[in-house]
């Protein structure tokens, strides 16, 4: 080993580095070279002498000098907070408010007039307004949107007025269920009991 | 990792000043130490451990509980030093006013003849000599050399504070090393009966 090997050795051991075996060729080195030996422990003096520089001390008051440098607590929006905290809900939260409001806008756009049956031969239609004549049988269900339903005759499964008014006369004979929607979010449920009763079948 | 003062922090977050006067106290000391070392001015590092807790505080909420704490406020005290050392170097004009706006001027930095905190308490020629070769040292090399010797800080942890790669933290401490011994063989004190000159 050359002296120029030994210098970046000497920094690796005085930083508690040095392997095994270039320990030990180190220390050949050290033995051998006058000059390196020297150069060794006044690194070595120099590490000891930095360490022993004694830590200050700080003046008594100044905690409370840092501590009444802080700004006051600030009122927190708690808005922003309950986002940072909960980010899975405020997702959600935004999901369902923007899924609502597209519902709403497909409510208060669409104005006509919309009939849903299966068996629709049987109807008849004025304008808005939608007759069963009596004497007559709507088989299946009857779904009538944004419109009058005036029921004489027979409907052998549910009635659904959404939107509408229903006029049932004496005559009239309904097997299913009567559902009469109105609102807007009732029409959400509707759609909702519709979707589930989709996928349940 | 320290969970006490991982938890500390997190009350501080959450707005209990007490926790956060607990962590003042752990720290205060050391970021003084790192601060008065790299600036060599007691008011300058009184100010600069102030500033790094207010720092500290402000952003807690950007404070990692998975990184050590001290890491952390030594990386803020470390970085708020050398700023200070940076802005010192760039100034000639003795007169101009501190960026600080409190209105000190450069005199104020000059080294003072009131007696060194070292000095209050012992009169070490040795101590003295050390101070002022860590004084001297190039600002690179100061804060590697403090971390390492004054806060018994291991490379990687310095690498931490610095964000700097562990190689380079090397070089510096072994850099340093070289300028203290040749400063403090100038002074004749690392020196043996018969020195030897390289």
């Amino acid at each position: 080993m050359n002296c120029k090997e030994a210098l970046p050795l000497i920094h690796e051991y005085l930083d508690g580095d040095l392997q095994g075996s270039d320990s030990q060729r180190l220390k050949e080195h050290l033995i051998s070279c006058q000059a390196c030996h020297a150069l060794f422990r006044q690194l070595e003096k120099t590490d000891a002498m930095v360490r022993m520089l004694p830590p200050v001390r700080v003046s008594e008051t100044l905690t409370a000098q840092i501590m009444s440098g802080l700004p006051p607590v600030k009122k927190r929006n708690s808005w922003m907070d309950f986002i940072r905290k909960h980010p899975a809900v405020s997702v959600a939260v935004v999901f369902a408010t923007v899924m609502f409001g597209s519902f709403m806008s497909m409510w208060n756009d669409d104005t006509n007039l919309m009939v849903k049956g299966s068996n629709l031969q049987d109807v008849v239609i004025e304008g808005n307004t939608v007759t069963v004549p009596q004497g007559h049988t709507v088989k299946g269900d009857l779904v009538v949107q944004r419109g009058k339903l005036k029921v004489e005759g027979e409907v052998t499964g549910n009635l659904i007025v959404i939107d509408g008014s229903l006029n049932l006369a004496s005559t009239a004979h309904i097997s299913g269920h009567v559902t009469q929607v109105d609102e807007a979010l009732g029409w959400v449920w509707y759609k909702l009991g519709e979707f589930v009763g989709m996928l349940s079948h | 990792m320290n969970f006490v003062e991982a938890r500390l922090a997190k009350l501080a977050r959450n707005g209990d000043r007490n926790a956060f006067a607990e962590l003042v106290e752990l720290y205060k000391d050391k970021i003084f130490h790192l601060a008065y070392r790299m600036l060599n001015n007691k008011q300058e590092a009184e100010d600069a451990v102030q500033e790094t807790f207010l720092r500290v505080y402000t952003n807690l909420h950007r404070y990692d509980e998975n990184q050590k704490f001290s890491t952390w406020i030594f990386r803020i005290g470390t970085n708020l030093c050398i700023d200070k050392l940076r802005r010192r170097k760039n100034t000639y004009s003795l007169d101009a006013e501190m960026p600080d706006g409190e209105g000190n001027d450069y005199y104020a930095m000059l080294p003072s003849h009131e007696d060194t905190p070292e000095k209050q308490v012992i009169v070490s020629e040795t101590q003295e000599q050390i101070r002022q070769a860590i004084e001297t040292l190039p600002e690179k090399y100061k804060s590697v050399v403090i971390l390492r010797y004054l806060h018994d800080m291991s490379l990687q942890e310095i690498s931490d504070v610095l964000d700097m790669p562990v190689t380079t933290i090397k070089t510096r401490v072994h850099r340093g090393r070289e300028y203290l011994r040749k400063r403090l063989e100038q002074e004749d004190q690392v020196g043996y009966t018969n020195p030897v000159h390289m």
